[in-house]
């Protein structure tokens, strides 16, 4: 966390962004997401790996978000 | 914030007390209907909720209040502020007039689990909004409300277009409405959520961090969101933030990774009463079966009477009686001081997908004061009154002993609720009253049936009085003097 400086921040310029995202939570924001979003990629291409070999993907926890098939 | 019942008392616009922050519009009265006045500074975020099928998606999910768009002009409170005295509100876009709500409720009056469901809801949304390329702006935990027995956001103007690159304006509001009130709740001690009372932009994630046990810093989500998080808010809060570079920030991957971290951690937590199961947990009553059914039949033909349409059931338990009016289809609000009872109540409207009861944490001794920027951002308990219809079961030796409430004072109280009111004597030879009694001297002479009568009849005719079968309790059916 402590290599992190101002150069990585960047702003809002929506008018409309009424909240003070305040800076320390934006700042740990960049960080984690960065994180978790390598954690992402990852899967995706894990499961991949794993379609390859003819495994199944493990259920979706997150279906309760997706679109009901119409 | 949509209200029903004090918007009877209003014959002028009004905007409501809550409803200042956000410059893209506010809620208004015009006499008994609420509208939502959309702002020209948010037309192209509405115009996109609307087009890009997303207000359609979660209205049909549950998770969005539906509103209908009303022709201009509406009296708007704002008519005049305008170059041009007396003409319409020049700010405006749109209004619209959104479903009511039938009972307003606030954070710190939801169970664990009601709270735990808000914040999934929120997140939910959240994921939906940036599939279609919106984000949502604020994450407040007074934005979402509870209605036909589920939490869905209630504030239509909460979403702005996703520019990717951006991070989530939202995430630390976020932590500090759900996460750390959940985390709390769930992992030091449930009554914490009452901490929600006292800090109305949610509990500071620095504060979160020292109550947490240290063994949450073994958790990814809890170290990140809530610890680290309290960390780099102290070390870097004066850093500035600067205009968006043409790369960096946070790419959508990144922000659903964000998302999908929050909903995991959310999940995980899990609160038990004292490390009981749910199903087993209560003992109700000293009633027998048949006084238990007898009490329920003469409530139910004293409902049927009265023929309420907004019945505040008050020490509720876990909402046995409750349920009387909401299964005949009238909204119940049940409410208790013990979050164990609450939450009972309702893990099983969940699980048989109960509509019309929402059951609250509440304490009569102490009641939700009005909260916030002048006193107005959150009503009392009394204000989002009143009921049609007060019940008071197995409540009053509670008030008048273990709280030492004189009785004239609980009439009182009482008769600010509503007009009708059912209310249970139980006599001091009860053994629930004797149980109060174990441990004090008994300095309540009033306390007797007639003493009750009396206190009553001050504010109230006593318009029905019965005897509960196998028991030493008496039910009345009071409706207020003129």
């Amino acid at each position: 966390m402590f290599f992190l400086t101002n150069a990585l921040l960047s702003g809002f310029g929506d008018k409309l962004a009424y909240l003070d995202p305040g800076s320390g939570s934006f700042l740990i924001q960049l960080l984690i997401a960065a994180l978790l979003g390598a954690g992402i990629a990852l899967r995706a291409s894990w499961s991949k790996v794993k379609k390859l070999f003819g495994i199944k993907s493990e259920v979706n926890e997150d279906a309760e978000d997706e679109e009901p098939e119409e | 914030m949509p209200k029903t019942k004090n918007l009877k008392n209003s014959d002028h616009t009004a905007t409501l007390g809550a409803s200042f922050r956000d410059p893209s519009g506010f809620l208004f009265t015009d006499g008994e209907t609420l509208y939502r006045q959309v702002n020209r500074i948010y037309a192209t975020d509405y115009d996109q909720l609307m087009e890009s099928g997303l207000y359609a998606k979660l209205v049909k999910a549950g998770l969005l209040i539906p509103h209908q768009e009303v022709e201009q002009p509406v009296r708007s409170p704002r008519e005049g502020v305008g170059p041009r005295r007396g003409a319409q509100d020049e700010a405006a876009y749109k209004v619209l007039r959104p479903e009511l709500v039938p009972f307003i409720s606030y954070p710190y009056e939801w169970s664990f689990s009601q709270y735990k469901d808000a914040a999934l809801a929120t997140l939910s949304i959240q994921k939906r909004a940036l599939k279609l390329g919106m984000s949502l702006k604020d994450a407040s935990a007074y934005n979402i409300q509870f209605i036909h027995g589920k939490p869905l956001l209630i504030d239509t103007l909460s979403f702005e277009a996703y520019q990717e690159g951006q991070p989530w304006v939202a995430y630390k509001q976020f932590c500090q409405h759900f996460l750390a009130p959940l985390a709390l709740m769930a992992l030091k001690d449930v009554r914490l959520s009452q901490l929600m009372r006292v800090y109305i932009d949610g509990i500071p994630l620095d504060l979160a961090s020292q109550m947490l046990p240290g063994s949450t810093r073994l958790s990814f989500g809890l170290l990140t969101h809530i610890h680290i998080h309290a960390g780099a808010q102290k070390r870097y809060a004066d850093a500035e933030i600067k205009q968006p570079k043409e790369r960096g920030g946070v790419s959508k991957q990144a922000m659903q990774g964000l998302i999908e971290s929050l909903q995991s951690t959310v999940r995980k937590l899990e609160w038990k009463a004292g490390g009981t199961e749910w199903g087993n947990y209560y003992e109700i009553t000293n009633y027998s079966d048949t006084a238990f059914e007898h009490k329920k039949e003469i409530i139910a033909d004293w409902v049927e009477r009265v023929k309420p349409s907004l019945v505040w059931d008050l020490g509720a338990n876990n909402g046995e009686f409750s349920r009387i009016t909401s299964q005949a289809g009238i909204y119940t609000v049940s409410s208790d001081i013990d979050p164990t009872a609450v939450e009972q109540n309702y893990r099983r409207l969940r699980q048989e997908k109960e509509k019309n009861i929402l059951p609250l944490v509440l304490d009569l001794t102490n009641p939700s004061p009005a909260l916030g920027w002048a006193n107005q951002e959150r009503d009392s308990f009394g204000q989002r009154g009143p009921a049609d219809i007060v019940f008071a079961l197995a409540l009053i030796h509670h008030l008048a002993i273990s709280n030492n409430v004189p009785l004239t004072r609980v009439a009182e109280f009482f008769a600010g609720t509503g007009e009708w009111l059912v209310i249970e004597f139980v006599p001091k030879s009860d053994s629930q009253v004797q149980k109060l009694l174990k441990s004090r001297k008994d300095i309540f002479d009033q306390y007797t049936k007639e003493g009750f009568e009396q206190a009553f009849e001050m504010y109230y005719h006593i318009q029905a009085a019965k005897p509960v079968k196998e028991s030493e309790r008496i039910l009345y059916l009071l409706q207020r003097r003129k």
